[in-house]
């Protein structure tokens, strides 16, 4: 399985655009790194998200690779993700944060 | 990116306290590290199950750029924990901190990978923003 943080701020994404994501994520890892997505979706109660200190509309989407990723394929990697959020939340790259970490040391 | 977190059990952190503990902890990791406030994300949870609690009554993560050293994060811990005591009112050894360094490198903000702590300014000017002093 493939680690995938969703930081969203709550009410900001509708269920029905909730559910899209959360299948095209999934498909995303099986295609990027060969193993399904589990993924945790995070909400950020109203009034509890801050980006530069004033109220956020940012997400925050990481997934840990399971074997480490070269720099190339990272940034397409990580523009693919972000497409995809943008794409079907209608938000800014401005309001994206992408991570694509390698596996933890064991 | 960077990215804190704030876990309080429930009702610990009220809504008045968020927004001055939020400018605080843009404030300080900007003082400490010279990174512009645009990439300072502070989010607070109630009773959430990460960051952990731990017997404390709050949990503060920071998931900050690679390449502070320990000086720098030993201050952001220490006062940010105070932020949170002195407007949240909560005592300080119920506080609980941790950093985690993420490289720059594996993460896209506003369209771009993040650049090397120090050399923001190509970035910022990309998005329209003013120089990391302002």
């Amino acid at each position: 399985m493939i680690a995938c943080n969703c930081v969203v701020q709550a009410g900001q994404i509708s269920a029905d655009a909730e559910a899209t994501l959360r299948g095209r994520l999934n498909e995303f890892a099986q295609r990027s790194f060969g193993a399904p997505a589990e993924i945790n979706w995070i909400a950020i109660p109203e009034r509890s998200g801050f980006t530069a200190g004033n109220p956020s509309t940012s997400s925050v989407i990481s997934m840990r690779a399971n074997a480490p990723v070269s720099p190339s394929a990272r940034e397409t990697l990580l523009r693919e993700l972000c497409g995809i959020w943008t794409g079907e939340t209608g938000c800014s790259l401005d309001e994206v944060v992408g991570v694509i970490s390698d596996p933890q040391p064991n | 990116m960077p990215m804190y977190m704030c876990n309080a059990a429930k009702g610990v952190i009220d809504d008045a306290a968020k927004p001055k503990i939020a400018a605080d902890i843009t404030r300080i990791h900007c003082e400490v590290t010279g990174a512009p406030p645009q990439f300072v994300h502070a989010f607070f949870l109630d009773d959430a199950p990460t960051p952990p609690i731990a017997g404390k009554k709050a949990a503060l993560f920071g998931s900050i750029r690679a390449g502070r050293d320990a000086a720098q994060k030993d201050r952001i811990i220490d006062e940010m924990r105070r932020s949170v005591h002195a407007h949240a009112g909560i005592p300080l050894e119920d506080i609980a901190m941790t950093t985690a360094d993420v490289p720059a490198s594996w993460v896209l903000e506003g369209g771009e990978i993040m650049p090397e702590p120090g050399e923001e300014a190509e970035w910022l000017a990309k998005h329209g923003a003013g120089s990391p002093a302002e």
